[in-house]
């Protein structure tokens, strides 16, 4: 019955005092069991027709478990204090309005710049059914993982572009709401390693796919990291995979939605079931859009732009991930 | 037992038949109807609690598709507090033996008693018909908004989900003003103040609660009626946490709705069943009122990760935590209840001891997760549903059962089977444990809750297969439960007082005559019953 291993400093507050209280309930979960055992085997009826001793109270006694308790759990209440004031003085559980404000806020947006110096800042968008991170610059734009330098201190802008959602990273401290309309902020400084969460406010059908990953990198790869991407970024996608494609399809929210039998592809949500996709005429079933790649590509990136008011959300497809996803699709007969 | 005459209403002269039943204003007609509209369901909700339960036995299952899977954790959840739990303790239990422990004829209200039902049962009907056709809700049982809102649930099925919630909340509404209006103005003469039986006791509590409560989620349920359709703006994006604050400040007393009654019974059970009257009775009372007052003064407690300011997060953790004072003020008078008694281990005993066994674990889990750091990390997992699993089935599941167990042969007139009660016990309670337990550690491990799917290889799949193998242990256990009903048909009779009961409801033949007192009772102490059997004790 333990929390995962911490990685921060924030979490490793949250674990310790998780553990003091846990074992501080074991006790009082013993004592209580203990006794309730102890009374059923003990006083067991043994005659049909023994009457006890009729006991109908005692002040002492009544005392002694009212007051004990209330000091446990003044002392408890205490700690927790503690606790949270200790996560404030690091400006991670900094004041509220710092923590969660409307976007456009300037005066808690300055509080929260003064609260903690950070090396790096990245924005994160939650929104159905993928994190979005956009790193300095507005280049470079991840949704499968959010590659971070290792021991710097960071901190995560975050806002939703629709529903609640929430970026729940047990093993890297504190979680909160990320709220349409609203920022809201994370500060972490881990270790090299990769850590894994998820979405954690239910966002609708493919709110289970909603994970989220950290990477954190030695500074000197991560350099390297960011300039692959940088220059990725800038340069032509390779053409389409099918078997990313498909991997692709099978990892993501497309899943939540779509059929395709034989699949893990269980969705019911599209109207059409995509087994044999390439053989239909149209997509979506809308007049004029022939199935074929160069539509395919512009549905995926934008559906709503072709079908106002389509169920199909834009997911925010790499390019690349278009591709292979095009390559995959028209294989489907 | 001193007594005095009034002569029998004439209402009395009951019809029978269908017509009996659906012209009713007999408060004991009118608690079975609840009780039997609450069981189903319970049934019902259980189902898809199975299906649930199957889906994630192990990771990567198709066997739910994920909107399904949505939309049956949303009708679990809403059926089992609002169309079983709620109605089964205060409408049920409540109507049927609120007024024979007070020795009175019936309700206040009786007409309004029976409207109470019949709009709780349309209300449930409705969304069980609505599911069963296809429009469901996918929104979850706390709907937030803007999920909720038309942009992102734009299904009938979300409208209809409200419009039912409404009307059982009416019904609980009305219900809570008969039960007090009934206790203050016909209680039996002689029971003056401390010697009210525990049971109304809770009653009087939940009924005050329901009373502030109820009102507050249906204006907010009204309010988003009136966004999804009438183009208001109660709760836009940036107003979203107005919608927690107002679904919480019901939701978080609701709790209590559902536990006090429960405690209530057990309050009754374990003393008949120790022969000893309850430990520090008037502490116990005390207690009660004092949950149900600080029972509004925590519902923040829910939303410490939805962005609050953290001096109010500290107060409402304060406020939290207090109340583990009068609760466990409650157990320990139970256990002392017990101390030097003479237990006799019969099933209504058995389950009311379950009870106090694993509602202190969800009492201690509670305690635990309103630290505020602990929430931002136990937050929305499945740590909560373990939590909430073990005061709402340890909890009130297991209480319902001993209640059933004790006063059945009461409403029916016949025994049940002592062996299958007990194979029952043992089976719920392993079960219970089974699948709710490893939830605990699934929680830490990370896994958060309504997901209707996980992938492999982050050490879930071990919980979630014991889970799945304890869920149809406890469905195993109430099969055994439902032969037990069956077999009462031709169980021996209860007569009057098979427990030695202490309160009213045990002087008069089971089941009670439809004016349920020939002569109103004259109250002379809290157990009456008990001191009639001593009168009768030959010197
Ligand atoms: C929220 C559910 C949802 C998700 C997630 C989703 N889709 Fe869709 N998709 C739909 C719906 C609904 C339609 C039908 C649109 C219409 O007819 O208006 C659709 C249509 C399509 C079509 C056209 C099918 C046809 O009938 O012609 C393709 C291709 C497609 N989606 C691919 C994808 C891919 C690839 C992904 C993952 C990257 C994805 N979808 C994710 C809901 C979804
Ligand atoms: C029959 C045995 C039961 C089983 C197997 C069961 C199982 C579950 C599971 C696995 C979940 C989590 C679903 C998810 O988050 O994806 C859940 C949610 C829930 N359960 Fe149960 N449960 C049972 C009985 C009960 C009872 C008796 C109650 C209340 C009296 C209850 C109330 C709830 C509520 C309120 C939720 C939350 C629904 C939501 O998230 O919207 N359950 N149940
Ligand atoms: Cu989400
Ligand atoms: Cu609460």
């Amino acid at each position: 019955m333990s929390m995962l291993p911490p990685v921060t400093e924030d979490a490793r507050l949250i674990k310790a005092l998780y553990d003091l209280v846990f074992w501080l309930a074991v006790g009082v979960f013993v004592l209580v069991e203990g006794l309730l055992i102890y009374s059923v085997i003990r006083f067991r009826r043994r005659r049909a027709d023994e009457l006890p001793l009729q006991v109908h109270g005692n002040r002492t006694l009544e005392l002694i478990w009212t007051i004990v308790p209330s000091v446990l759990i003044a002392i408890v209440f205490g700690l927790a204090v503690d606790t949270m004031t200790r996560m404030t003085a690091r400006g991670t559980l900094a004041n509220p309005v710092a923590h969660v404000h409307a976007i456009g806020d300037q005066q808690a947006r300055r509080r929260v710049e003064a609260a903690q110096p950070v090396d790096m800042v990245i924005e994160v968008i939650g929104r159905q059914w993928v994190w979005q991170y956009r790193y300095p610059g507005g280049d470079v734009i991840t949704t499968e993982e959010l590659v971070v330098p290792a021991n710097k201190n960071i901190r995560l802008d975050m806002t939703a572009a629709d529903v609640i959602h929430a970026w729940w990273m047990p093993q890297l401290g504190p979680m909160i709401y990320v709220n349409p309309g609203e920022m809201s902020y994370v500060w972490f400084n881990v270790p090299p390693g990769e850590y894994v969460g998820q979405c954690n406010v239910y966002c609708g059908v493919a709110h289970a796919n909603m994970i989220a990953r950290v990477r954190a990198l030695p500074q000197a790869e991560f350099d390297e990291w960011f300039a692959q991407q940088s220059a990725a970024a800038s340069v032509a996608v390779e053409p389409g995979d099918p078997e990313r494609g498909r991997n692709y399809f099978m990892n993501s929210a497309c899943v939540a939605c779509h059929y395709i039998e034989g699949t893990k592809a269980q969705g019911k949500v599209a109207p059409r079931d995509l087994t044999r996709f390439a053989t239909y005429p149209t997509i979506a079933q809308v007049d004029g859009l022939e199935n074929n790649a160069e539509n395919l590509r512009r549905w995926l990136k934008d559906p709503q732009s072709l079908k106002p008011g389509t169920a199909m959300p834009n997911l925010n497809l790499k390019a690349q991930d278009v591709e292979d996803l095009v390559a995959y699709l028209l294989t489907l007969r | 037992m001193a007594s005095i005459s009034i002569p029998v209403p004439w209402r009395a002269r009951a019809k029978s038949g269908l017509l009996g039943w659906l012209a009713t204003v007999d408060h004991k007609k009118i608690g079975l109807m609840y009780m039997v509209m609450a069981f189903s369901f319970f049934i019902g909700s259980g189902i898809l609690g199975l299906l649930i339960r199957v889906q994630l036995a192990a990771p990567n299952q198709t066997f739910l598709d994920p909107q399904t899977y949505n939309q049956v954790f949303t009708m679990h959840g809403t059926g089992m507090i609002f169309l079983f739990t709620i109605p089964m303790v205060v409408g049920g239990f409540g109507n049927y033996f609120l007024p024979l422990m007070i020795g009175a004829r019936d309700v206040a209200f009786p007409r309004l008693n029976a409207f109470s039902f019949w709009i709780t049962l349309g209300g449930g009907l409705v969304m069980a018909m609505a599911f069963v056709l296809g429009a469901r809700s996918d929104a979850s049982w706390i709907a937030y908004v803007p999920y909720s809102n038309k942009q992102y649930s734009p299904t009938l099925g979300m409208d209809i989900w409200l419009i039912g919630l409404i009307l059982t909340g009416v019904g609980s509404t009305l219900g809570a003003v008969n039960f007090l209006v009934t206790v203050y103005t016909m209680r039996a003469p002689g029971m003056t103040t401390w010697r009210i039986p525990m049971f109304v006791w809770a009653m009087v509590t939940t009924a005050a609660m329901v009373l502030l409560a109820t009102p507050v989620l249906t204006a907010a349920l009204l309010m988003l009626v009136a966004d999804r359709n009438f183009s208001t703006q109660f709760f836009t994006a940036n107003n979203a946490r107005l919608w927690q604050h107002m679904f919480w400040f019901y939701s978080h007393p609701a709790v209590y709705i559902m536990i006090l009654p429960v405690m209530g019974i057990v309050s009754e059970i374990l003393p008949v069943f120790s022969r000893k009257p309850l430990f520090g009775a008037k502490a116990v009372v005390i207690s009660t009122i004092l949950i149900g007052i600080l029972g509004f003064t925590t519902w923040v407690h829910h939303m410490f990760v939805s962005g609050v300011d953290p001096v109010i997060e500290r107060f409402f953790m304060f406020t939290t935590m207090v109340i583990a004072v009068p609760t466990g003020v409650k157990v320990f008078n139970w256990l002392a209840t017990m101390w030097g008694g003479s237990i006799d281990l019969k099933t209504p005993m058995l389950m009311a001891i379950g009870f106090l066994a694993m509602f202190v674990i969800g009492g201690l889990s509670g305690v635990i997760q309103a630290l505020v750091p602990v929430n931002q990390y136990v937050h929305n997992s499945y740590w909560v549903v373990a939590h909430f699993h073990y005061v709402l089935f340890g909890g009130a599941v297991f209480g319902i059962f001993a209640g059933l167990y004790y006063w059945v042969p009461k409403m029916l007139g016949r025994m049940f089977d002592e062996r299958l009660g007990k194979l029952h016990f043992v089976l719920m309670f392993i079960g219970f444990n089974l699948t709710f337990f490893p939830m605990h550690i699934l929680g830490l491990m990370g896994m958060p809750r309504r997901i209707a799917t996980y992938m492999a290889g982050r050490g879930w799949e071990t919980g979630n297969l014991i889970a799945t193998i304890g869920a149809f242990i406890i469905a195993l256990s109430l099969l055994v439960f439902f032969v037990n009903v069956i077999k009462l048909r031709h169980a021996p009779k209860a007569g009057n007082d098979p427990w030695e009961g202490n309160t009213l409801e045990w002087t008069i033949p089971s089941p009670p005559p439809e004016y349920n007192f020939r002569h109103i009772p004259v109250v002379e102490s809290d157990r009456p019953a008990y001191d009639e059997r001593m009168r009768a004790l030959p010197h």
